[in-house]
């Protein structure tokens, strides 16, 4: 029976985790950790008794993986972080993406320039996985703002679906041996084909393990003359996609949330596309209980006005305790709870640093 | 060719607090090949997995920056002292 919800809470300078009771009313908060560092990565693991990953990103002295095995209490570096072998010419910029793998200390992680990473002693040693790394493509991809990254990786079994910015949705079917690109459907607005085989923009990808075959894209849309190649789905285990954009007030946005009981509610947060804030001023979150066949506002509790932050892409996350809350994390330091799947919202804290990344679980 | 590598605060973790190393190294990157033997973590905050200087840090002989020097293949005599030093940046 879980007892605590915690939230872990990347940002520009470092990590921060907060802590509930399951009524979620108030949250403690501690840290930060890395301090002053830039953390784009962070996993709450509860496969086994609770670990806390994180990924520091040290302009002056590189990449690291921190750890906690106390829920957020103290964190350490562990041996390794992921590095390209010598003779391959790459250097570690970032790390965007840390998931749980099979076993119980095995771990993959999203790099950039786009790589995919695997450990299998709770990121004490890590492994170049070859088969997304050293793709055919993999040296005409390009980066896009954030950098070349590789930054959502969603496993399903045998499959594994990855998000690569600029490189599009590429799945493996075979345990994560050798990938494919499976673009059918995913736009690129700012490529001279429209629908390219590979090389889109992909800013997060979603599931859920009730609705098997059906992913989540958020897209990089908001092209006036690509409308609705933002927000997709794909009811075949990712091969084609279909636009679910319409009646949101914008396709171009970050994260995109699937609710943990019900594959048909999912949550994206529009934002204005050449500025990438809220629309207007007034932030809100969407959402769809029909799985985007259609659309509704969730803004109770939100700014109504002169609010102009960015949800990066892993800035939104959603709880499983009964009655899930959502969480953001915005670039002007705020965090944000929306309470009965965004229903109400309240500001948790309000003078943080940028935050890049919000993850909830609870133990 | 005994000579000194001065390690910044922020590294010292990596070496048990140690301020300096003794070493004997005839170059600059005979040192850093050393750091990478001997302390593996303290060498890769300093280079990168190709081996390059990262962006910022800078390595000093003395009180010459190495790439006023002749760079990674600066020769090292009796005594050198080798600094380790985050550069000025920040945001």
């Amino acid at each position: 029976m879980e007892q605590r919800v915690i939230l872990c809470i990347g940002t520009k300078k470092g990590v921060f985790v907060a802590e509930s009771s399951t009524d979620r009313e108030s949250f403690s908060l501690r840290g930060p950790f890395a301090p002053g560092v830039a953390v784009y990565a962070a996993l709450i693991d509860t496969r086994a008794e609770p670990r806390i990953y994180a990924s520091s990103c040290n302009a002056f002295f590189g990449m690291k993986v921190l750890r906690s095995t106390d829920l957020g209490a103290t964190f350490e570096e562990t041996r390794q972080a992921p590095a390209f072998p010598k003779e391959d010419g790459r250097a570690l910029a970032n790390i965007w993406s840390l998931e749980a793998g099979d076993e119980e200390h095995d771990l993959w992680c999203g790099v950039e320039p786009a790589s995919l990473f695997r450990s299998g002693d709770a990121g004490d040693s890590w492994d170049l996985v070859n088969g997304i790394s050293n793709h055919p493509h993999a040296r005409q991809w390009q980066p896009g703002n954030g950098g070349l990254c590789l930054h959502t990786i969603v496993r399903d079994g045998n499959r594994v679906h990855l998000g690569i910015s600029t490189g599009g949705h590429y799945l493996s079917e075979d345990g994560g041996e050798t990938f494919a690109a499976s673009n059918d459907g995913i736009g690129a607005g700012f490529e001279p084909d429209p629908f390219p085989e590979y090389g889109q923009c992909v800013h997060k990808i979603a599931r859920h393990p009730d609705a098997p075959g059906r992913l989540y894209i958020q897209n990089h849309g908001g092209w006036p003359d690509s409308p609705g190649i933002g927000v997709l789905r794909s009811d075949d285990h990712g091969r084609t996609w279909t636009s679910i954009a319409e009646g949101l007030p914008s396709d171009f946005g970050f994260p995109i949330v699937v609710h943990p009981r019900d594959p048909d509610v999912v949550y994206v947060l529009p934002l204005e596309p050449m500025t990438r804030t809220c629309p207007d001023g007034a932030p809100a979150v969407w959402r769809s209980e029909d799985a985007g066949r259609g659309w509704g506002r969730l803004d109770r509790g939100l700014p109504g006005e002169r609010s102009y932050f960015t949800v990066l892409r892993d800035g939104m996350a959603i709880d499983d305790v009964a009655e899930p809350a959502l969480y953001f994390g915005t670039t002007t330091g705020q965090v944000w709870i929306g309470r009965d799947g965004g229903e109400r919202w309240d500001c948790l804290f309000d003078a943080l640093p940028p935050v890049n990344c919000v993850k909830v679980a609870a133990v | 060719m005994s000579i000194t590598v001065r390690v910044p605060t922020a590294l010292r973790v990596y070496c048990d607090d140690a301020p300096v190393l003794k070493l004997q190294a005839p170059s600059v990157r005979a040192a850093l090949d050393d750091l990478e033997r001997t302390h593996p973590p303290l060498y890769r905050s300093v280079c990168d997995e190709t081996g390059t200087v990262r962006r910022h840090v800078n390595l000093f002989v003395n009180k010459t920056h190495v790439r006023d020097l002749q760079g990674l293949d600066t020769p090292l005599s009796e005594g050198d002292v080798v600094t380790i030093l985050p550069a000025v940046s920040g945001g």
